[in-house]
Order: C-alpha cells, then structure tokens, then sequence
C-alpha cells in the first residue's frame, strides 16, 4: 500500500486528489495539509511513502517545504510538486530543491494515479519529454568546478543517457545486454558520483553541465 | 548585377529622381535670387550661375530639413524604395537637434545625389540617339579632338555612365540610411523603456489569469476528474464535486470579468472608457450569484459624478469584491459610497475567511487599487479591523464639485 500525503492550499483540489487516489485499491491518502508549515509537520508525523506538493502556498512555499523534507527526513519521501503550468520556475526550484517529479493540475485522473505509482516505486523517470523541455527553457547556472558527469566511466555515462530518455531499469539492461541487476549498480554508483537523490536530480544534473543536450 | 539593372535599382532610380524632383525648387529659387546679381548672359556666366544656384539649393534644403516631420517623410520613401531596412528607420518625427542635424544631412545628400542623377538620366538618353543616328557629326571632334573612338563606342560609354552613377550613389544612401535617418540613442532607450513597461503589463496580466482562472479551472478539472473517478462507489461526493464546479466556474468568470476589464484598460486606443458606477447593480448581482452576497449603501448623488471617478470608483469596489471572492470564499460583504464636502468616500468590509488563507502574491490586486486612487490625488488601502473582519476603504476627491 502506498501511503499518500496532499499539501495544497485549495481545499478543492485536496478534494478531488483524494478521491482520485483513494479510488485506487493500492493508494490510501493518510493526511492533508494547507500550507507548506503544515505539510512539514503532517509529513513528520504520518511518514508517507509520496507527498503531493502544490508550489504556491501560503507562508511556506512547496519549494521550501520540499528542502525542509529533504533536509530533516531519513528516508525522505518521494515528493510529486503539483502544478497548474509546466513552464513554471517554481517547478523547476522544486526539482532542484528534490522533488523527484511534476504532475499537472490538468492531468487525467489515470496519469495522476499512475504518477504516484511510479514515483512510489522510483525506478524510472516522471515524463522524461516534459522534464527535458523544462531544463531546455533555462540558463544553466554557471560554475568554475568541473562537471561532475567527468567521473562517470563509460558505461555509467551510458547508463545516464538512457535514464534522460525515461527508461527503467529493466529497459536499460535490455539496450545493454547486461543484467538488470548490474543497471541498478550502475545506476546507484551514477547517483553516488552525481551527489543526486534519485533519478530525476541526476537527469537535472546531466542536462545542466551539458553532459547530455536537451534542446 | 541587380545592383545595376532590375528591380532593386529601378527602385533606388525612382528614390533618386525623387530627390532630384525635390531638389528643384530649392535650385530655382537659387537662379532667381542669384540672376537679379546677372550682368552679362555669356554662356561661362551663365554655368556660373546654375554652379552657384546650386550651392545655395543645399543650404535651403539643410534648413527646411530641420523641421521634425521630414524624418518620417524620407524615412517612410527609403524604406518603400527599398533604400534602408524596414526594422531600422525612425517611424517618428525627430525629437532633438542630433536627430534633426542627421536629417538635414542626409536630406542634403538625397536632393544632391538625385540631382546629379536625374540630370544623367534626363541628358544621356538624347545624346545617345544623336550620337547613334549622326555618328560624323562634327560635335564630336570639336568635343574629343580629331583623333576620337568610334561613335558608337562614345555612346556606349556615354550610356554606362547614369546606370554606374544611380548604382554608386543608391549603394551610398542605403549605407547611410540607419546612421541618418535611424533613430537616435536616446529614442532607442525610450523604446526599450516603452517595451519594458508593456512587458510589465502583459506579465501582470499573465498572472492575473494565472491565479484567478487557472486555478479555478485547474480545481474544476480535478473535481470533475474525481467525479468520474468514483461516479458510481460514491455518489454523495459526485453531488459535492457538481456543486463545487458550479460555484468554482461562476467565480471563475467574475473574475475573469475583473481581468478582462483590466486588459481593455490597458489599451491605449480607449481612454476614458471602461464601466461606471452605474453599472454597479449588475457588478453587484453577479456576485451574489458567485456567492458573496453584498449589502449597499449607495450616497443618491453617485449619478452626478465626474466620469473618471465613477470608473475608478467602480474598478476598486470591483477588485475589492474579487478579491473577497478569492481570498474570503462566499461571505456576505458590506459597501457603502457617499459623497460629502468635494471627497468620495469608499467603504468595503468582510468576514476574513477562515479555510481560505491567501494565495502568495496577494497584494497585487491592492496595489492596482491604490495606483488607480493616487492617479486621482486620492488614497486606497486596506488591512484587517481586529474583530475578524477586512476593510477596504478608499477617498477619492472630485474635481467637478470644486471648481
């Protein structure tokens, strides 16, 4: 069973989340919250396994909140930022503050649970294309330290390029003609070198120092 | 080869005679200033005396340049002969002296080139056919000497020359169309100023819609997503997400209303325009229907007003009452408008909602309020009273009553 947490300032859309995901037979919606002071408090008490961040709310913004999770929590759960438009900054500070993925407001009820479920899970990207379109929109932070990407081997470096392109695990052992087992040592070393969380802070990363072009 | 011959020369061709065709009255007006000085009519004076008109034409035309509106006028004709770039000309009049000098210059440019122009082309055709039809006429040894070419190869000649001088002198003014009849640093900035300003609006705007009907709609989806969702295993809710959509949807559009009006505001083809505080039945009935009912004490005298207060009087009551909407929910407000010793005063108060906090950024909607009031020597602001209600309340003074 995945345990679900909803932060959002609108008590309708916390509704209507609620009933989308608890319709699910492997979802249960355990707490709400309406503003980001809040969900940090809800989320300590609760542990959910995903937590459902709107990005504007009052007093604490979902971006701070998100850091807030991600510095306090271990484990940390997986965030999922919730949005009205994709070509939001706040979406992409929410990214970077490490949220693992963004789901659109106007999204259908199947891609929201189905969102979740993949988040939950954790071995593969969040729509990779949306993700890629939103690094291509911004200027990359400029920086004097080499690129991390530099200490990848070969092999790790394959492996991130197909994780940019939204692949699992499992699909990547399969490109590789390795073991899906030997994909996820990769993968965790890849994660390792990067200093990334997940996935998502990894591709961010590979988009950012140009290891991998997004445009 | 266009450059010479085709359609981009016959152009710049049509530019110069034109400045030839301007440089006419300037150069008659020289002769006859300058033949009442004429003693003698021997054909050496008489050169003289075209030499000098001309060289008191470029003064004349120097001055006459100097008046702003020349600008557009030779601009709008390079630009249509294909003499400069669309994207790189005034569209204005010259607004300083750096920007009248440079069209001075480069009128002055325009009428001499042109002249020199349209004098080939009005003389080199004629002396062509002489040349061609009475080759052993005896002009052409008194001009050449006796040991001159063939005929035909002087004509030949004489024929390149206006095609090279139109080419030569169209490729001069094309290249120093954006330095003289460009527009001038400080133009420049004030249009980027100008862009900045409109861009400031448009991203007002953006988020205006973004925050009113973008959530509402956004809220809506997701309701009617859950509704379906659980049509069947939960019907009580699907009552609740209708009537959540109903009510959510008629919001959206009275602030919709608000955003619009303030879009045609911006507009700046329709100034004074815009609802009145007659209007404000309708305003106020639309937002009893979206849930805020409002009671009204309305001063008898609101009818009488100036125009530019009404409208202004009318966009802070109806901001305001969004802005309940928003952040309040469906509370019953109260407004209350009179007038008294040449100042409207405006009350708008509501319960602060408790299960709605505000959204981040608020403000804005306040902030416009106050701009609209200070632009009328008036005052906006607003703020909670401490017994759990917020009051809006504004003093906007009328110019009409006092003089």
């Amino acid at each position: 069973m995945i345990r679900v947490v909803i932060a959002d300032d609108e008590r309708l859309v916390r509704l209507g989340l609620r009933a989308i995901l608890d319709a699910e037979p492997d979802l249960t919606v355990v707490g709400e919250a309406s503003t980001g002071a809040e969900v940090v408090s809800v989320v300590r008490e609760l542990r959910p396994d995903v937590v459902l961040m709107d990005v504007r709310m009052p007093e604490v913004d979902g971006i701070r909140a998100t850091g807030q999770l991600m510095a306090t929590l271990d484990p940390a759960p997986r965030v999922l930022v919730v949005t009205t438009f994709e070509n939001d900054d706040y979406v992409y500070e929410a990214l970077r503050a490490g949220a693992a993925g963004f789901l659109l407001k106007r999204a259908t009820a199947e891609e929201m649970v189905q969102a979740v479920r993949l988040v939950a899970h954790g071995d593969s990207l969040l729509f990779p294309n949306a993700l890629r379109q939103l690094v291509a929109g911004r200027r990359v932070p400029a920086t004097t330290a080499p690129p991390r990407t530099d200490r990848l081997t070969e092999r790790e470096g394959q492996v991130l390029r197909l994780m940019t392109t939204g692949l699992n695990n499992g699909e990547i052992a399969e490109r590789l003609v390795v073991s899906p087992e030997t994909v996820k040592t990769h993968v965790g070393s890849v994660l390792a070198k990067l200093g990334a969380r997940d996935r998502t802070q990894a591709v961010i990363t590979a988009y950012e120092s140009g290891f991998v072009q997004p445009g | 080869m266009s450059a010479l011959i085709g359609r981009s020369a016959a152009l710049r061709w049509v530019h110069l005679v034109l400045g030839g065709a301007l440089l006419m009255p300037y150069w008659l007006l020289g002769l006859v200033l300058l033949s009442s000085f004429s003693t003698d009519a021997s054909t050496a004076q008489t050169v003289l005396l075209q030499f000098a008109a001309l060289g008191l034409a470029v003064p004349m035309a120097a001055v006459t340049a100097l008046v702003p509106v020349v600008r557009v006028l030779e601009s709008t004709a390079a630009r249509a002969l294909g003499v400069g770039g669309a994207a790189e000309l005034a569209t204005v009049p010259s607004q300083s002296w750096a920007a009248r000098r440079r069209t001075a210059v480069w009128y002055v440019q325009h009428l001499v080139l042109g002249g020199i122009v349209s004098g080939l082309s009005l003389a080199v055709p004629p002396a062509v056919v002489v040349l061609l039809l009475f080759p052993t006429e005896e002009l052409i040894g008194r001009w050449l000497g006796p040991d001159r070419p063939p005929a035909a190869l002087v004509a030949l000649g004489l024929a390149v020359l206006p095609v090279l001088a139109n080419a030569a002198a169209g490729a001069w003014l094309a290249r120093t169309a954006p330095a003289l009849l460009g527009p001038t640093p400080a133009e420049r900035l004030a249009a980027a100023e100008r862009r900045a300003v409109e861009l400031a609006q448009r991203n007002r705007l953006a988020r205006e819609l973004h925050d009113s009907v973008g959530h509402a709609l956004s809220a809506v989806g997701i309701q009617a997503a859950a509704a379906g969702r659980v049509l069947a295993s939960n019907p009580e809710f699907v009552a609740a997400a209708l009537l959540a959509i109903e009510q959510t949807a008629r919001t959206a559009v009275t602030e919709l209303d608000t955003v619009l009006g303030l879009l045609r505001e911006d507009e700046p083809a329709a100034p004074g325009s815009g609802p009145t505080l007659a209007e404000l039945d309708t305003l106020l009935r639309q937002l009893e229907l979206a849930g805020v009912p409002v009671t009204a004490t309305l001063d008898p005298g609101l009818a009488g007003l100036p125009g530019e207060v009404s409208r202004a009087a009318y966009r802070i009551v109806q901001e305001g009452l969004t802005n309940v909407l928003r952040h309040a929910g469906r509370v019953a407000a109260a407004l209350r408008i009179e007038l008294s010793s040449g100042t409207l005063e405006l009350e708008l108060s509501n319960p602060v909602g408790a299960d709605r906090p505000s959204r981040p950024g608020g403000g804005r909607g306040l902030r416009g309020m106050a701009e609209r009031a200070a632009v009328l020597r008036g005052e906006c602001h607003a703020g909670p009273t401490g017994d759990g209600r917020w009051r809006l309340a504004a003093r906007l003074p009328i110019e009409g009553e006092q003089s």
